[in-house]
């Protein structure tokens, strides 16, 4: 594992808001081997989910570079299949589109992959068994626990089988019971998938558990815990 | 026709991937706002059925005034040119004689048209031929006799007159009396719902001595018609000839100007519909931002975003023009329920005018998708995300 390149590949990133007044990223520098799994903490603002959003490609850098599996990114034209391909985002909040039911959230990004809707469909209820979620893919959202909405969550960002799920606090408004399923689930896909696995929390013991905590301040990586 | 759309080869690349699941969601998209969505639909529906309901109207009345140019045996008729409505139209007895002298023609006779209230009928069609051009209209006579050569004071009633009257009865038009000697049909509606009298009479109480509104022309048989009309026109510049409806404006300007107005009411209706639905769609993308922007992060390409806005408010459109359509044919059939109407005309359906309301409906929809397309495909994910 150590002699192969990294999977994401962060190099001397710098993202500034409001004309360069909030320094969001300020220099990052990280890379992440394939199916590692990377917890990050912080202080609220310190650049966690700015970060994320630069590795999803939702947001350009202003400069630095970033390598996905040996490819930069911030240059790329087509963001669209690589969000749909290669990353599995989970949100904290407001994650899943509140008309459709569990099955139909889990089918969304596979729009964007060649696939017959019978297949859509297939798929999208295997992910939710493998979730443990099966007898509920007609549910809507608003019929869900907190803690199943997170688990249709992580299903949908495993719907086109990405190498990489980013994960965005998504354990922030559950209980710790169902925070800790979902943060098993989400160390079961790591493992027996080979996912990397980058999770963003505020709870030190779930930071814990990765195979490295990394620590921002101030837009900066602060320091990189052993294990 | 969507059908050659979706054979084009661009058109089938822009709609790859939808499927019945996509319209589906866009569909319940829709439904999420239900009262907006119903109240912009009525909205919307209504423009469509001001310019369906029009259009059946102006083509309801169109056949009947061609019911009337091709009254019996005739292949065009002449009127003056340039009159603002066809009852306007002035030929004289001259000119019917000019006419009459050219060798195709084979039968030349003219009408005064009159129209007013008599009796409980507030647009009573009078309809004043010489009495042997009867057979020439083809007036079949139901009841009673033909009018009598040289009578003044006698009148035939269409069958479908509303005026109140029956065989034997006396009806007061201006200061003269005629008595109701027969009724006819004749399979013109306009000319049904009204009465024939004598020529002379209504010349005479309309004080146009002389003069009638149309001349009815037939021909001899291998006439070339057209060359004929021509002719005629040259040969008298106050003149037109018209054998078909469209030839008709020249007499009738009338015709002309519903046209004009048909299409400003469909323009009206596209520009105020295409803000309706632009305000509503304007509404539900800024609403839904944060789902936007979750669509963009798990993979959705602008141009599917595009497709969802634009489907919304196509679907939106389509659901309008549904109702506009049928709210149009309510209409109309309610309308015709006053004698005043039904005795002019009769409601004709013709796929070109709900044709019309659907290009109405969407257009609509496509204006007023624009807008809201445009922000939502300008929507930055990471901004979209972190919008509450
Ligand atoms: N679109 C934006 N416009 C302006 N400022 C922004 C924008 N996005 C982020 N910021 C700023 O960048 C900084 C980093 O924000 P970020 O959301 O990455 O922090 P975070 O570590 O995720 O915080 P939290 O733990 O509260 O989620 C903050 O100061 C924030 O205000
Ligand atoms: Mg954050």
């Amino acid at each position: 594992m150590n002699d192969q390149a990294p999977v994401i590949d962060v190099r001397d990133v710098v993202k500034t808001f409001d004309k360069g007044l909030t320094r969001a990223l300020d220099g990052v520098t990280l890379s992440i081997d394939k199916g590692e799994f990377v917890s990050i903490t912080g202080p609220s603002g310190c650049g966690k989910s700015t970060l994320l959003h630069a590795i999803a490609a939702l947001e350009k850098p202003d400069s630095g570079e970033i390598y996905i599996n040996g490819e930069e990114i911030t240059s790329k034209r087509d963001l669209s299949r690589y969000r749909a391909r290669t990353i599995g985002l989970v949100f904290q909040l407001h994650n899943l589109l509140p008309n459709l039911s569990a099955s139909e959230n889990v089918q969304v990004p596979m729009y964007e992959i060649s696939i017959s809707p019978r297949e859509r469909r297939k798929r999208a209820d295997e992910l939710l068994g493998l979730v443990s979620l099966q007898g509920k893919e007609k549910k809507r959202p608003t019929q869900l626990s907190g803690g199943e909405r997170q688990r249709v969550a992580v299903a949908r960002a495993l719907s086109n089988g990405p190498p990489i799920i980013l994960a965005d606090e998504p354990t922030g408004n559950l209980d710790s019971k169902a925070s800790l399923q979902v943060i098993e689930l989400l160390k079961n896909i790591q493992r027996e998938q080979g996912v990397t696995l980058v999770l963003v929390t505020h709870n030190a013991s779930i930071a814990e558990a990765a195979d490295r905590a990394v620590h921002m301040l101030d837009g900066r990586i602060e320091s990189k815990a052993e294990d | 026709m969507l059908w050659p759309l979706l054979r084009c080869q661009k058109a089938r690349k822009y709609l790859k991937g939808t499927s019945v699941s996509f319209v589906l969601f866009i569909l319940s998209n829709l439904m999420r706002q239900k009262i907006r969505t119903g109240l912009t639909v009525l909205g919307i529906s209504i423009g469509i059925t001001a310019v369906v309901a029009l259009g059946i109207f102006v083509h309801s009345a169109k056949v009947a005034t061609e019911g009337l140019i091709q009254a019996g045996g005739s292949d065009f008729i002449i009127g003056r040119d340039g009159s603002a409505d066809l009852t306007l139209s002035t030929v004289t007895e001259d000119e019917i004689a000019a006419v009459s002298a050219y060798e195709e023609v084979e039968y030349v006779t003219g009408a005064l048209i009159a129209i007013f209230g008599v009796g409980s009928s507030p647009f009573f069609l009078q309809f004043g031929i010489e009495p042997e051009a009867l057979d020439f209209f083809e007036v079949e006579i139901l009841e009673g006799t033909r009018l009598s050569p040289g009578a003044t004071d006698e009148m035939l009633l269409g069958n479908s007159s509303s005026v109140g009257a029956d065989l034997g009865d006396t009806i007061e038009i201006r200061d003269l009396e005629f008595t109701v000697v027969g009724i006819y049909d004749t399979g013109a509606s306009m000319l049904d719902g009204g009465a024939i009298l004598p020529l002379a009479a209504v010349q005479e109480y309309e004080r146009k001595p002389n003069i009638v509104t149309i001349a009815f022309v037939r021909t001899r048989p291998g006439t070339d018609i057209e060359s004929l009309k021509a002719r005629i026109e040259d040969d008298y510049p106050n003149l037109a000839a018209a054998a078909t409806l469209d030839e008709v404006g020249d007499i009738d300007q009338g015709t002309q100007i519903l046209d004009a107005v048909e299409l400003g009411i469909s323009a009206i209706a596209i520009f105020i519909g295409g803000i309706a639905v632009m305000n509503t769609m304007v509404m539900a993308v800024f609403e839904r931002t944060r789902e936007f922007g979750i669509l963009r992060a798990l993979g959705w390409r602008t141009r599917r975003i595009i497709q969802m806005v634009i489907g919304e408010s196509l679907l939106l459109c389509l659901i309008a023009a549904a109702a506009g359509s049928l709210l149009a044919i309510g209409l109309t059939q309610l309308v015709i329920l006053f004698p005043a109407v039904s005795s002019f005309i009769e409601i004709e359906y013709t796929l070109n005018v709900f044709l019309r309301g659907l290009i109405v409906g969407v257009s609509v929809g496509l204006l007023g998708a624009i807008y809201p397309a445009y922000r939502a495909a300008r929507l930055s994910p990471a901004q979209a995300i972190r919008y509450e």
